[in-house]
């Protein structure tokens, strides 16, 4: 399988380990979160969603800790997958070049500030 | 759609994705069909899986390395030779697949179409939460007030609008920040509501915009906005919870209490970048030992620029390391209690920097409590401000949750500063030097150095 570059970040890869980043999820609990943080914009399939985690598990960028139930889904063991510390930069990076691209759109006044 | 055409479908994956993740994405399919059942979300998941599925070809049928070496060899010999997307010929059942997926997609869309043309009396609306960003909890949720929302794969009922508007038209009145705008607001509101401005939206994403544009109209505040999420909401909560609180002391200890950058420039000069005023439970000693490591500095320069806001605890705090004597900063109004609450500095015993020139650089970025930091100290006359003008955010603002669904960002205090009797709302806070971002550390150094050589 040709190995997907992680650089530039896809959007994919990115929301994952913002989804990772409060705590450790399996694929669906990761599907879940992504399609929440980004309003339903963004609602992984299985191949984006499974090959995305797999660059970043081969990346270092996640961990796959273990492998247990979800009691509210039910009795089938699950993968679940935990932010690393380089993954947790790597989103921070990526974070901080949105916020700069921010900026420059302030800046030229075609978004402003709000303050939540 | 049955687990059996589930596994049938997976099959049209990649082989090397099948063997690693196979189960993963048959369990999550099931996992997904169990919680999706409405027909609107049912034809999304099976148009998610279709645009999956030909995602997941493009990546796989990828020329993989072992092909591009194989490749390679071949023209050692100078014969020329076309590179394969795959060494083997796909089975005759991908093709039959492809087909029957094509059909689906196609029968799928007709389907969407149909019913958004023939239950709302419009074409599907544009945008992320139009026809695939339903979601079905809000259908169901909806589905007692009104029928068609569900059938008509649309998002919101007239219910759920009027709900939303009352919901508003409460909390305008109650607790924006200004009584008289709020009321006003609240008033335009409910008068589109009755003539039935309204009634022809049934997409979550357009009322919320809708909303918002008509309410900034009236009141010019930018920080007041409806949203609209297709999943359900989070809980309202007051406080963040005992896991939040832990990740931020986390995070905060990961990053040095966001204080970016710490130092001693040539010309003893004190710099500090700070990219949040974080909460002084946590981060107050980290700010205390740096201010510590500055404290002999002849000259200070505070680094704002990439700084977005925080606790307003923390920015009296550090402003204490400026005054000698306690300073009155500034003043939060409260509408929703009618109260205001002083903010004054306290004296830090021990201190060196009181009467040391302060220089704090500025960029459009910088925001809210950074923005009070400035603001507070050119009222007070205590520093020079170099930079840009600053972003222009100075309410304080409450996420409402409104439902499942809606969410109102709502304005319910100000700061009053007890020198100008105003704010920077909208306006941001003018440098005493107007310079490039980029420019304003430069700046900074040399006036500081030229400063320490006059005197």
């Amino acid at each position: 399988m040709p190995k997907r570059k992680l650089d530039p970040l896809p959007s994919a890869a990115f929301q994952i380990l913002l989804s990772l980043a409060d705590e450790d999820l399996h694929g669906y609990g990761i599907m879940r979160r992504v399609a929440e943080q980004t309003c339903g914009r963004i609602r992984l399939g299985p191949g984006t969603l499974y090959s995305s985690i797999q660059s970043l598990l081969e990346a270092k960028h996640i961990q796959e800790i273990d492998q247990r139930e979800d009691g509210r889904l039910g009795p089938e063991r699950r993968r679940y997958y935990r932010l690393t510390g380089a993954g947790r930069k790597l989103a921070r990076v990526e974070a901080d070049r949105l916020a700069e691209i921010l900026r420059v759109a302030r800046a030229k006044r075609i978004l402003r500030g709000e303050y939540v | 759609m049955s687990e059996k055409i589930f596994s049938w479908l997976l099959r049209l994956y990649p082989s090397h994705f099948r063997e690693a993740y196979g189960d993963e994405a048959l369990q999550l399919l099931r996992d997904r069909a169990r919680d999706e059942k409405a027909f609107v979300a049912r034809m999304r998941l099976c148009l998610d899986l279709t645009g999956d599925i030909a995602a997941a070809l493009l990546r796989g049928y990828n020329p993989p390395q072992k092909a591009a070496t194989a490749s390679a060899g071949g023209n050692r010999d100078g014969n020329p030779e076309f590179l394969l997307l795959k060494t083997q010929s796909p089975h005759p059942k991908v093709f039959f697949a492809g087909a029957v997926v094509s059909l689906l997609v196609l029968f799928g869309s007709a389907m969407a179409i149909r019913n958004s043309a023939l239950f709302s009396g419009n074409l599907p609306l544009a945008g992320p939460s139009g026809l695939f960003g339903f979601d079905e909890t809000a259908s169901s949720t909806n589905s007692s007030h009104n029928n068609s929302a569900v059938v008509g794969g649309k998002n919101l009922s007239e219910g759920e609008r009027q709900q939303v508007i009352r919901e508003i038209a409460e909390d305008l009145r109650k607790y924006y920040v200004y009584p008289d705008v709020g009321q006003k607001m609240a008033d335009a509101v409910l008068a589109r509501e009755h003539q039935g401005d309204y009634n022809t939206i049934t997409d979550g994403q357009t009322f919320a915009a809708l909303l918002t544009d008509q309410m900034r109209e009236l009141s010019r505040d930018l920080h007041l906005s409806v949203r609209y999420s297709a999943t359900r909401l989070p809980e309202e909560s007051d406080r963040p919870n005992a896991t939040e609180l832990a990740q931020y002391r986390i995070d905060m200890e990961r990053f040095n209490c966001t204080l970016e950058t710490v130092r001693i420039l040539p010309g003893n000069i004190g710099y500090v970048k700070l990219n949040e005023f974080p909460d002084p439970p946590v981060c107050q000693d980290t700010v205390v030992a740096t201010m510590k490591t500055i404290g002999n500095a002849d000259t200070v320069i505070l680094d704002l620029r990439r700084n977005g806001g925080g606790n307003p605890y923390m920015v009296s705090l550090i402003a204490g390391y400026f005054f000698e004597r306690p300073a009155h900063l500034n003043d939060i109004y409260n509408r929703s209690d009618n109260s205001t609450e002083e903010f004054w500095t306290r004296a830090v015993p021990g201190n060196h920097l009181a009467d040391k020139p302060l220089y704090i650089l500025t960029s459009s970025y910088t925001f809210s409590g950074a923005e009070e930091f400035c603001y507070d100290m050119k009222n007070l006359k205590r520093a020079t401000i170099i930079g840009e003008v600053t972003g222009g955010g100075a309410h304080m603002v409450r996420p409402r949750r409104l439902d499942d669904h809606f969410m109102f960002n709502l304005p319910f205090a100000r700061p009053i500063n007890p020198v100008s009797k105003t704010d920077w709302e909208g306006t941001g806070v003018q440098p005493d030097i107007v310079v490039a971002p980029s420019a304003a550390l430069e700046t900074a150094e040399k006036l500081a150095q030229n400063k320490s050589t006059r005197n």
